[in-house]
């Protein structure tokens, strides 16, 4: 019987401790109870799996959407797209094309640094996974819901883009900057063709080609975001260090326009903040722009209220470096990479995101060779302050009276004591937590008992026993005779 | 997303308080506000369209800090930029002085990028002929040296400023156009340009 070994499952005792695998090593619970060999074995199964499953889905869409073209083929000819030269093709007469990818115009430099051995326990566990997996589902499947709107050129643009991904799917090896040129060439190309069908209408290309961007892009994130060919990683540490050592810079010294001390500004702020920090979770190069695009509007919002008046660049700079300060944004040499190497140019290099993106490119640039003349502060000041020897802020008349039970604190002391309240009230409800998690164990350990108990029971009070079939289906019947009698046929005549 | 579609980035550069900020208000929203603590003015970016013959062109005007903190930055502001409107003050000589930076600059870095020199506050040396402190000669050799087109504008009265946005828009509508043709084979030789201060200069 399994019920023993079904019990174990709930009840915590010595041999849980072990690889649930049953090879003698001790599991981890981050590892879902495996050994790390297991665990390892058994990640590499589900990502088999789930790449076969990301197949079969793509099959499965390819065939739904050449039933849905089969329906409305025969009312209507549409012009086809010319089918897209193949990309190595393409990329034979690169040296001829017209239009310079945005790459060339944030990053001329960037070259790719030699292969960096690849660190273990960099993938993201199964349940990560398939959350992600989730996500590229959806894509696709509004994808294809898009271009079905499209007829014919429509499924010629699925079938190109499916071709691209598989294509790239072989190219892991390929240097970040071949990886943004395979891709741009892919953009170019395609807006091409699709300039040639719509006879001119850029509008209607871009839209089609913010599609394209979303889809191939989602598929794409997981093997181009920070590669390992390159050392965007560790320029992302870099910048996050530099930021950190930099916690003294203060508004007055970058000259920011912004007074914190106005709720709905330090609202805004804090708005502005969120949004920078959220760029990181996003997928499509377009998607992560918006977090800048809805930043910066933040920031503008925060400069109007201060000032009464619109902000202008002079105001927005200042202001938006100082919320990189604060925000120390996760990854953002990976990001604003990622952004340079595979977005759609045309929005980059022009539009209003794009202003807005070269004016955060501006603002690393500016914290990375920030220096004492940037702030107007003597060599001396800088070094002590960067060293940490001395605080600015201890300098300033202002003294806040410490025993004043909170009345006369500054902002930044009662920020601290708010924060610790909030901590120790979660501190509090995960204890809660817990405490539930360990009464509902046990009420199901002994559910599952009584449940036990009394199966036996009846078991025990009825044993199983075999009865020759009775000879009517309501022979058994108690209440037989209280019943009518049974209808007899009547005949009628004529 | 709803925002419109740009066919040229147009970024403005030059020192600090020479009015860039202020010429894009003009342009823009068709007004000036003076005092000491309205000199920052308007949005970092504006779009804007104008007819040019049976075309739209729309124009993202990029404004930058004229802050000296920032110039090392100020490449990565003018990359892919079709125009470039290079001001100065006419009645501040080191203003000038600036210009040749930039203007160096962009013929270093973004060879497909149109300069447009522009010499500010007209209004101030046409009331004040002692105010002028960048000789109009000079300038035009200058611009004629590097083939730029040259306008002077106030943009407390509006002089000008009109004509300078509407002379970029032509331009970058007749090098798209130019693109084309290029491609296929066809030269139709330079336009020469027949714009200057008509109604300020005399
Ligand atoms: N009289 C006059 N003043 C101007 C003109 N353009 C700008 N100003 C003034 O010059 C100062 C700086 O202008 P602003 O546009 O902020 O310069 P920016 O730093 O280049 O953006 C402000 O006080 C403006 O009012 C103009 O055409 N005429
Ligand atoms: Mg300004
Ligand atoms: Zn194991």
């Amino acid at each position: 019987m399994s019920q023993k070994s079904e019990r174990r499952g709930i009840h915590v005792d010595q041999s849980e401790l072990l690889c649930k695998k049953g090879c003698g090593y001790y599991g981890n619970a981050a590892w879902q109870g495996l050994c790390s060999k297991c665990w390892r074995e058994e990640y590499q199964r589900a990502r088999q799996k789930q790449i076969q499953e990301d197949w079969a889905l793509a099959e499965k869409l390819q065939r739904e959407e050449e039933a849905a073209y089969a329906s409305i083929q025969g009312a209507q000819s549409q012009p086809s797209l010319t089918p897209f030269s193949k990309f190595e093709e393409k990329k034979t007469n690169e040296k001829t094309r017209k239009v310079t990818t945005v790459k060339k115009f944030f990053s001329p430099s960037s070259r790719t640094a030699p292969k960096k051995e690849s660190h273990e326990g960099k993938a993201p566990s199964p349940s990560i996974t398939r959350q992600s997996s989730i996500e590229t589902d959806r894509v696709s499947r509004d994808f294809v819901d898009f271009l079905k709107n499209l007829q014919k050129p429509g499924r010629e643009i699925h079938k190109q883009c499916r071709a691209f991904i598989e294509n790239m799917a072989n190219k892991k090896d390929l240097g970040a900057d071949e990886l943004s040129e395979c891709v741009q060439d892919f953009y170019q190309n395609m807006s091409d063709r699709l300039m040639t069908h719509f006879k001119g209408s850029t509008e209607r290309v871009e839209r089609v080609m913010d599609q394209v961007e979303k889809y191939i892009m989602t598929r794409l994130y997981k093997n181009v975001f920070c590669p390992e060919t390159t050392d965007d990683e560790k320029k992302d540490l870099a910048t996050q260090h530099r930021i950190r050592a930099l916690h003294w810079v203060t508004i007055q010294m970058l000259c920011v326009p912004v007074d914190e001390e106005i709720p709905e500004v330090s609202d805004n702020v804090v708005k502005a903040i969120t949004d920078v920090i959220e760029m990181d979770s996003k997928r499509v190069p377009r998607d992560k722009l918006a977090c800048i695009t809805r930043c910066s509007k933040h920031i503008f919002n925060a400069i109007k209220i201060t000032k009464n008046e619109p902000a202008s660049a002079d105001d927005f700079l200042p202001t938006l470096i100082y919320i990189v300060l604060k925000a120390n944004p996760p990854r953002l040499q990976s990001n604003i990479q990622y952004i340079t190497r595979f977005c759609n140019p045309s929005r980059l290099m022009t539009g209003e995101d794009g202003y807005y993106f070269t004016n955060l490119c501006c603002a690393v640039a500016f914290i990375e060779k920030l220096d004492a003349q940037s702030l107007n502060l003597s060599a001396e000041d800088f070094e002590r302050y960067m060293s940490g020897q001395a605080s600015p802020r201890k300098q300033e008349p202002e003294v806040w009276p410490q025993e004043d039970a909170g009345a006369g604190r500054s902002p930044g002391l009662t920020q601290v004591y708010q924060s610790l309240d909030l901590l120790t009230g979660l501190g509090a409800r995960q204890d809660r937590v817990l405490e539930g998690a360990r009464s509902l164990e046990s009420d199901l350990i002994s559910w599952q008992e009584s449940v036990e108990r009394e199966v036996q029971e009846i078991l025990e009070k009825y044993p199983l026993e075999i009865r020759t079939p009775a000879s009517a289906i309501d022979s058994d019947n108690v209440e037989n005779d209280r019943l009518p009698p049974p209808l007899q046929p009547q005949v009628f005549a004529g | 997303m709803t925002a419109p579609r740009i066919d040229a980035k147009v970024v403005m550069l030059g020192k600090e308080s020479v009015g860039k900020t202020s010429l894009v208000e003009r342009f823009v929203h068709h007004r000036f506000l003076v005092g000491p603590y309205q000199n920052t003015i308007g949005a970092a970016f504006v779009a804007r369209s104008l007819q040019v013959g049976d075309k739209v062109v729309t124009m993202g005007i990029w404004d930058t800090a004229g802050s000296e903190r920032y110039e090392a930055m100020s490449r990565m502001y003018y990359r892919g930029a079709k125009a470039a409107i290079v001001c100065f003050d006419l009645t501040d000589s080191s203003s000038f002085l600036r210009v040749k930076f930039w203007v160096k600059e962009l013929q270093n870095c973004e060879e497909h990028c149109k300069i447009y020199l522009c010499g500010t506050k007209n209004d101030l040396v046409e009331a004040d002929r002692s105010q002028r402190q960048v000789d109009f000669h000079d300038v035009q050799d200058f611009a004629d040296e590097i083939k730029a087109q040259l306008f002077e504008t106030s943009s407390k009265t509006g002089c000008n400023v009109d004509k300078l946005f509407q002379k970029v828009a032509e331009d970058v509508s007749n090098t798209d156009f130019q693109l084309i043709t290029e491609e296929a084979g066809v030269d139709l030789g330079q336009k020469k340009n027949a714009y200057f201060y008509s109604c300020c200069h005399h």
